[in-house]
C-alpha cells in the first residue's frame, strides 16, 4: 500500500488551504462575537420576561385573578433560573482548551458524558423549577371562579389547561430521557472500543 | 503559555502539519465551502488549544488530536446516519473499472469516499494509515489499544486491496 501511501501525502494543496495567524485571530473575535450575542439574546429574554410580569402586575391585568400574580412571578424566577443554567451550562463549563488535545476517544466520552448528564438531569433543572408556580397557578384557577364566567366553562377551562400542561411537560420530561437513553447506548460502544 | 508563545507553537505546527491537517479536512469534507469551514474551525482549536499544551505529548501527537477531534465534531453534528463500520464497507463491492483506480485523481477520490463512508475510529485509524503512522502512534491519536488497531490496519489493507488492484496499485 506503499503507493496509495504516496498518493495520499502528495495530494496537491490549494492556496486557501494556507491558513495564516491574521485569520485565526478574526475567527477568535468572531468566536468572542458569537458568544455576546448569544449571552445579549438570554439577557434581553429575561429582561421581557420580568417587565411583562411587572407590566401585568403594576396594571393589575391579573384582574380578576389578581393573586395570579404571585405563580406569575415563580415562573419568572424559574425562566430566569433555566436561562442561567443554559448560560453557565454553555459558558462557564464550556471546552477548556487542553480537551481537544486528548486522546479521540477520551475526548468523544467526555462529550457524550456531559450532554448524557445535562439531559439526565433535566428534570431537575428545567422541569422542576416551573412546577411550584404552576401548581400554585393552577391551584388557584381550580379555586377562584370569576363570576362573569359560568362554573362549567370556568372548570372547562382548567381541566384543559391542566390536561396541556401535563402533556406538554411529559412529552419534554420524555424527549429528555429517550436523549440521554441514546447517548448510554452510545457510550456503551464506546467503551466497548476502548476494551478491545 | 503567553501569547507569543502560543503563536509560535501554532505557527510551528501549521508550517510542519498544515498540508497534513489539509488533508484530513479535505477527507472529511467533500464541498470545497464546507471543507475550508472546517479547516479553519481545526486551525482555531489548534491554536486556542496551544494555551494549555506544555509536553503532554509529543506536538504531532497533539496537533492530530486536535484535528481529529475537531473533525469528529463537526461530523458527529452534520451526518448521523450513513456511516458504516469497516467490516460492513467491505460487504460493499468495489469500483466496477479498478483500472481506473490507479489513475491518481481516481485513487484519491477513492480513498476519501471510503473515508467519508467510515464510522469513528475507523475513519481515523484508516486517515492515520495513510498518514504512515505506525500502530502505536494511531493508538496515542485515537485511544484504541495497540491490538485494536493492529485489527483495522488489517482491514483497511485488506479493504484497500479490493479497492484497488493488488498488484498495480499495492
Amino acid at each position: 500500500m506503499t503507493d496509495l501511501k504516496t498518493i495520499w501525502q502528495n495530494q496537491p494543496m490549494e492556496d486557501n488551504e494556507m491558513i495564516n495567524l491574521s485569520e485565526i485571530r478574526a475567527r477568535a473575535e468572531s468566536f468572542k462575537t458569537r458568544v455576546r450575542w448569544r449571552n445579549l439574546a438570554l439577557y434581553a429574554y429575561s429582561i421581557a420576561n420580568i417587565a411583562i410580569t411587572a407590566w401585568l402586575i403594576s396594571t393589575g391585568q391579573h384582574k380578576p385573578y389578581m393573586r395570579y400574580a404571585a405563580p406569575g412571578l415563580l415562573i419568572v424566577v424559574a425562566h430566569l433560573f433555566v436561562i442561567w443554567q443554559l448560560w453557565w451550562r454553555a459558558s462557564v463549563r464550556a471546552m477548556p482548551a487542553d480537551l481537544m488535545g486528548r486522546a479521540a476517544l477520551d475526548y468523544l466520552r467526555h462529550q457524550l458524558e456531559r450532554q448524557r448528564d445535562a439531559l439526565s438531569s433535566a428534570w431537575l433543572w428545567y422541569i422542576a423549577p416551573f412546577m411550584p408556580g404552576l401548581i400554585w397557578e393552577f391551584w388557584l384557577r381550580a379555586n377562584l371562579h370569576p363570576a362573569s364566567v359560568p362554573t362549567w366553562a370556568d372548570h372547562a377551562l382548567v381541566l384543559y389547561l391542566v390536561m396541556s400542561a401535563l402533556f406538554f411537560w411529559t412529552t419534554v420530561g420524555f424527549a429528555f430521557f429517550w436523549g440521554a437513553a441514546r447517548l448510554d447506548v452510545r457510550l456503551e460502544r464506546l467503551n466497548t472500543l476502548k476494551v478491545e | 503559555m503567553g501569547t507569543v508563545s502560543q503563536d509560535e507553537l501554532y505557527m510551528h505546527a501549521t508550517a510542519e502539519f498544515g498540508p497534513a491537517l489539509a488533508r484530513l479536512a479535505r477527507a472529511y469534507e467533500a464541498d470545497p465551502h464546507s471543507r475550508l469551514d472546517l479547516l479553519q474551525d481545526i486551525h482555531f482549536a489548534l491554536w486556542r488549544s496551544f494555551s494549555s499544551y506544555a509536553g503532554q505529548c509529543s506536538l504531532r501527537t497533539w496537533v492530530y488530536r486536535v484535528a481529529h477531534n475537531v473533525g469528529i465534531s463537526g461530523r458527529v453534528r452534520r451526518r448521523r446516519r450513513g456511516l458504516t463500520s469497516l467490516e460492513e464497507l467491505a460487504e460493499i463491492p468495489a469500483s466496477d473499472s479498478p483500472e481506473d483506480a490507479v489513475h491518481t485523481a481516481h485513487a484519491l477520490a477513492t480513498l476519501h469516499g471510503l473515508i467519508r463512508r467510515l464510522k469513528s475510529p475507523d475513519d481515523q485509524v484508516m486517515l492515520l494509515y495513510l498518514e504512515d503512522m505506525d500502530a502505536a502512534a494511531i493508538g496515542e491519536i485515537t485511544g484504541l489499544s495497540a491490538r485494536a488497531v493492529a485489527t483495522r490496519i488489517h482491514r483497511i489493507k485488506q479493504l484497500l486491496s479490493r479497492h484497488f488492484r493488488q498488484g498495480e496499485a499495492s
